[in-house]
Protein backbone atom coordinates (compact mmCIF):
# COMPACT_ATOMS: atom_id res chain seq x y z
CA UNK A 1 0.00 0.00 0.00
CA UNK A 2 1.25 3.47 -0.82
CA UNK A 3 0.86 5.12 2.57
CA UNK A 4 2.64 8.22 1.31
CA UNK A 5 -0.32 8.82 -0.97
CA UNK A 6 -2.50 9.42 2.04
CA UNK A 7 0.00 10.73 4.56
CA UNK A 8 0.51 14.33 3.41
CA UNK A 9 3.17 16.28 5.31
CA UNK A 10 1.15 19.48 4.94
CA UNK A 11 -1.57 18.09 7.19
CA UNK A 12 0.65 16.45 9.80
CA UNK A 13 2.04 18.16 12.89
CA UNK A 14 3.81 16.01 15.45
CA UNK A 15 4.53 19.01 17.68
CA UNK A 16 1.04 20.35 17.88
CA UNK A 17 0.24 22.97 20.48
CA UNK A 18 -3.24 22.35 21.80
CA UNK A 19 -4.70 22.06 25.27
CA UNK A 20 -8.09 20.52 24.66
CA UNK A 21 -10.19 18.62 22.16
CA UNK A 22 -11.70 21.77 20.62
CA UNK A 23 -8.27 23.23 19.96
CA UNK A 24 -7.04 19.95 18.47
CA UNK A 25 -10.01 19.65 16.10
CA UNK A 26 -9.89 23.33 15.05
CA UNK A 27 -6.15 23.22 14.46
CA UNK A 28 -6.22 20.02 12.39
CA UNK A 29 -9.27 21.21 10.43
CA UNK A 30 -7.38 24.41 9.67
CA UNK A 31 -4.51 22.34 8.24
CA UNK A 32 -7.02 20.48 6.04
CA UNK A 33 -8.47 23.80 4.89
CA UNK A 34 -5.10 25.34 4.04
CA UNK A 35 -4.07 22.27 2.05
CA UNK A 36 -7.33 22.32 0.11
CA UNK A 37 -8.89 19.13 1.51
CA UNK A 38 -11.95 20.99 2.75
CA UNK A 39 -13.51 24.22 1.56
CA UNK A 40 -15.79 25.09 4.47
CA UNK A 41 -14.04 24.90 7.83
CA UNK A 42 -17.10 25.39 10.02
CA UNK A 43 -19.29 23.08 7.97
CA UNK A 44 -16.69 20.36 8.24
CA UNK A 45 -16.19 20.84 11.98
CA UNK A 46 -19.95 20.63 12.51
CA UNK A 47 -19.98 17.23 10.84
CA UNK A 48 -17.00 16.11 12.93
CA UNK A 49 -18.75 17.11 16.16
CA UNK A 50 -21.91 15.38 14.96
CA UNK A 51 -19.93 12.14 14.65
CA UNK A 52 -18.37 12.75 18.07
CA UNK A 53 -21.87 12.79 19.54
CA UNK A 54 -22.73 9.46 17.93
CA UNK A 55 -20.02 7.52 19.69
CA UNK A 56 -16.56 7.23 21.15
CA UNK A 57 -13.57 8.00 18.91
CA UNK A 58 -10.82 7.48 21.49
CA UNK A 59 -9.70 3.98 20.46
CA UNK A 60 -7.36 3.40 23.39
CA UNK A 61 -3.55 3.61 23.78
CA UNK A 62 -3.89 7.44 23.78
CA UNK A 63 -5.04 7.51 20.15
CA UNK A 64 -8.19 9.21 18.85
CA UNK A 65 -9.79 8.98 15.41
CA UNK A 66 -12.40 11.73 15.03
CA UNK A 67 -13.92 11.78 11.56
CA UNK A 68 -16.22 13.88 9.48
CA UNK A 69 -18.20 12.68 6.50
CA UNK A 70 -19.02 16.02 5.03
CA UNK A 71 -20.05 17.90 1.90
CA UNK A 72 -17.27 20.32 2.82
CA UNK A 73 -14.65 17.69 2.01
CA UNK A 74 -13.11 18.01 -1.45
CA UNK A 75 -10.43 15.37 -1.10
CA UNK A 76 -10.06 12.29 1.10
CA UNK A 77 -7.35 12.76 3.70
CA UNK A 78 -6.14 12.26 7.26
CA UNK A 79 -4.75 15.13 9.31
CA UNK A 80 -2.48 13.91 12.10
CA UNK A 81 -1.50 15.77 15.22
CA UNK A 82 0.50 14.89 18.29
CA UNK A 83 0.57 17.00 21.44
CA UNK A 84 3.00 16.99 24.34
CA UNK A 85 0.27 16.96 26.91
CA UNK A 86 -2.61 14.53 27.19
CA UNK A 87 -5.98 15.74 25.90
CA UNK A 88 -9.25 14.80 27.60
CA UNK A 89 -10.99 12.55 25.09
CA UNK A 90 -13.78 9.99 25.55
CA UNK A 91 -12.18 6.62 24.93
CA UNK A 92 -12.73 2.88 25.14
CA UNK A 93 -10.02 2.49 27.76
CA UNK A 94 -10.91 5.61 29.74
CA UNK A 95 -7.53 7.20 29.00
CA UNK A 96 -6.89 10.62 27.42
CA UNK A 97 -5.30 11.00 23.98
CA UNK A 98 -2.28 12.78 22.56
CA UNK A 99 -2.18 11.34 19.05
CA UNK A 100 -5.11 12.32 16.86
CA UNK A 101 -6.05 11.17 13.36
CA UNK A 102 -8.71 13.44 11.88
CA UNK A 103 -10.32 11.77 8.87
CA UNK A 104 -11.81 13.87 6.08
CA UNK A 105 -14.20 11.93 3.87
CA UNK A 106 -16.67 13.40 1.37
CA UNK A 107 -20.34 12.58 1.96
CA UNK A 108 -20.67 11.55 -1.64
CA UNK A 109 -17.89 9.02 -2.00
CA UNK A 110 -18.39 8.21 -5.69
CA UNK A 111 -15.11 8.64 -7.55
CA UNK A 112 -13.01 8.42 -4.39
CA UNK A 113 -13.12 4.66 -3.94
CA UNK A 114 -9.38 4.15 -4.33
CA UNK A 115 -8.52 6.73 -1.72
CA UNK A 116 -11.23 5.44 0.59
CA UNK A 117 -9.72 2.00 0.28
CA UNK A 118 -6.31 3.33 1.32
CA UNK A 119 -7.93 5.14 4.25
CA UNK A 120 -9.71 1.99 5.38
CA UNK A 121 -6.50 -0.03 5.17
CA UNK A 122 -4.70 2.59 7.18
CA UNK A 123 -7.52 2.73 9.73
CA UNK A 124 -7.37 -1.04 10.08
CA UNK A 125 -3.74 -0.83 11.08
CA UNK A 126 -4.76 1.37 14.00
CA UNK A 127 -6.38 -1.76 15.44
CA UNK A 128 -2.94 -3.31 15.83
CA UNK A 129 -1.19 -2.71 19.15
CA UNK A 130 2.32 -2.93 17.69
CA UNK A 131 1.54 -0.34 15.01
CA UNK A 132 0.01 1.96 17.62
CA UNK A 133 3.11 1.79 19.76
CA UNK A 134 5.33 2.65 16.77
CA UNK A 135 3.05 5.54 15.86
CA UNK A 136 3.18 6.85 19.40
CA UNK A 137 6.98 6.81 19.31
CA UNK A 138 7.24 8.44 15.86
CA UNK A 139 9.08 11.75 15.99
CA UNK A 140 9.00 12.65 12.31
CA UNK A 141 7.25 11.97 9.03
CA UNK A 142 9.51 9.08 8.04
CA UNK A 143 8.99 7.26 11.33
CA UNK A 144 5.28 7.87 11.03
CA UNK A 145 4.99 6.40 7.54
CA UNK A 146 7.27 3.49 8.50
CA UNK A 147 4.96 2.64 11.38
CA UNK A 148 2.22 1.88 8.87
CA UNK A 149 4.32 -0.43 6.70
CA UNK B 1 -10.42 -24.21 17.89
CA UNK B 2 -13.68 -22.70 16.79
CA UNK B 3 -14.63 -21.30 13.42
CA UNK B 4 -15.93 -17.76 13.64
CA UNK B 5 -17.36 -15.81 10.76
CA UNK B 6 -17.82 -12.15 11.53
CA UNK B 7 -19.18 -8.95 10.04
CA UNK B 8 -18.11 -5.50 11.16
CA UNK B 9 -20.02 -2.33 10.29
CA UNK B 10 -20.00 1.10 11.92
CA UNK B 11 -22.12 4.19 11.33
CA UNK B 12 -19.70 6.17 9.15
CA UNK B 13 -18.07 3.11 7.60
CA UNK B 14 -14.70 4.79 7.61
CA UNK B 15 -12.64 3.72 10.59
CA UNK B 16 -14.21 1.56 13.32
CA UNK B 17 -15.33 -1.09 10.83
CA UNK B 18 -11.72 -1.73 9.82
CA UNK B 19 -10.14 -1.31 13.23
CA UNK B 20 -12.59 -3.86 14.62
CA UNK B 21 -11.68 -6.27 11.84
CA UNK B 22 -7.98 -6.01 12.70
CA UNK B 23 -8.68 -6.43 16.41
CA UNK B 24 -10.87 -9.49 15.84
CA UNK B 25 -8.33 -11.12 13.55
CA UNK B 26 -5.50 -10.57 16.03
CA UNK B 27 -7.55 -11.76 19.00
CA UNK B 28 -8.71 -14.93 17.23
CA UNK B 29 -5.16 -15.70 16.12
CA UNK B 30 -3.87 -15.31 19.68
CA UNK B 31 -6.60 -17.58 20.97
CA UNK B 32 -6.00 -20.20 18.32
CA UNK B 33 -9.36 -19.79 16.60
CA UNK B 34 -10.21 -19.45 12.93
CA UNK B 35 -11.85 -16.22 11.90
CA UNK B 36 -12.90 -14.50 8.72
CA UNK B 37 -14.22 -10.96 8.92
CA UNK B 38 -16.40 -9.32 6.29
CA UNK B 39 -16.38 -5.52 6.39
CA UNK B 40 -19.39 -3.47 5.38
CA UNK B 41 -18.15 0.10 5.08
CA UNK B 42 -18.00 3.13 2.81
CA UNK B 43 -16.20 1.16 0.12
CA UNK B 44 -18.88 -1.51 0.22
CA UNK B 45 -18.60 -5.16 1.21
CA UNK B 46 -15.09 -6.59 1.36
CA UNK B 47 -13.83 -10.06 2.22
CA UNK B 48 -17.34 -11.39 1.68
CA UNK B 49 -18.42 -14.49 3.59
CA UNK B 50 -19.15 -17.33 1.17
CA UNK B 51 -22.07 -19.77 1.48
CA UNK B 52 -19.80 -22.79 2.03
CA UNK B 53 -17.86 -20.89 4.71
CA UNK B 54 -21.09 -19.95 6.43
CA UNK B 55 -22.18 -23.59 6.35
CA UNK B 56 -19.02 -24.69 8.13
CA UNK B 57 -18.92 -21.90 10.74
CA UNK B 58 -19.50 -22.59 14.43
CA UNK B 59 -20.81 -19.10 15.01
CA UNK B 60 -21.68 -15.91 13.17
CA UNK B 61 -20.58 -12.78 14.99
CA UNK B 62 -22.11 -9.50 13.90
CA UNK B 63 -20.41 -6.47 15.41
CA UNK B 64 -22.35 -3.55 14.04
CA UNK B 65 -23.89 -0.20 14.84
CA UNK B 66 -26.05 -0.29 11.74
CA UNK B 67 -28.51 -2.87 10.45
CA UNK B 68 -26.89 -5.88 8.84
CA UNK B 69 -28.88 -8.26 6.68
CA UNK B 70 -28.97 -11.73 8.26
CA UNK B 71 -30.79 -13.65 5.52
CA UNK B 72 -27.62 -15.59 4.71
CA UNK B 73 -27.40 -16.93 8.26
CA UNK B 74 -30.73 -18.74 8.57
CA UNK B 75 -30.37 -21.69 10.92
CA UNK B 76 -26.95 -20.59 12.18
CA UNK B 77 -26.03 -19.46 15.69
CA UNK B 78 -25.72 -15.69 15.44
CA UNK B 79 -24.32 -13.31 18.08
CA UNK B 80 -25.01 -9.62 17.61
CA UNK B 81 -23.09 -6.99 19.52
CA UNK B 82 -22.31 -3.28 19.20
CA UNK B 83 -18.93 -2.60 17.61
CA UNK B 84 -17.77 -0.90 20.82
CA UNK B 85 -17.45 -4.32 22.48
CA UNK B 86 -14.82 -5.30 19.93
CA UNK B 87 -13.06 -1.96 20.32
CA UNK B 88 -12.89 -2.50 24.10
CA UNK B 89 -12.24 -6.19 24.46
CA UNK B 90 -11.97 -8.39 21.37
CA UNK B 91 -10.61 -11.33 23.37
CA UNK B 92 -13.38 -10.96 25.94
CA UNK B 93 -15.94 -11.31 23.17
CA UNK B 94 -14.29 -14.41 21.75
CA UNK B 95 -14.03 -15.94 25.25
CA UNK B 96 -17.77 -15.40 25.67
CA UNK B 97 -18.37 -17.17 22.39
CA UNK B 98 -16.32 -20.13 23.59
CA UNK B 99 -18.44 -20.25 26.74
CA UNK B 100 -21.64 -20.03 24.75
CA UNK B 101 -20.60 -22.86 22.48
CA UNK B 102 -19.21 -24.91 25.35
CA UNK B 103 -15.98 -25.42 23.41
Amino acid sequence: MAVEEILDQRIIDLNMKAKNKEEVLSYLAELLKRAGYIDDLNGYLQDVYLREQEGITGIGNHVAIPHGKSDSVKQVGIAIGKTDQMIEWESYDGEPSNLVFLFAVPRNSEGTKEHLRLISELAGKLGNGVTLEKLRMAKNYTELTNAFL
Amino acid sequence: MIKILAITACTAGIAHTYIAREKLENAAKEMGDFIKVETQGSIGVENELKPEEIREADIILIAADIRVNKDRFMGKAVVEIPISMIMKSPKGVISKIHQKLGK
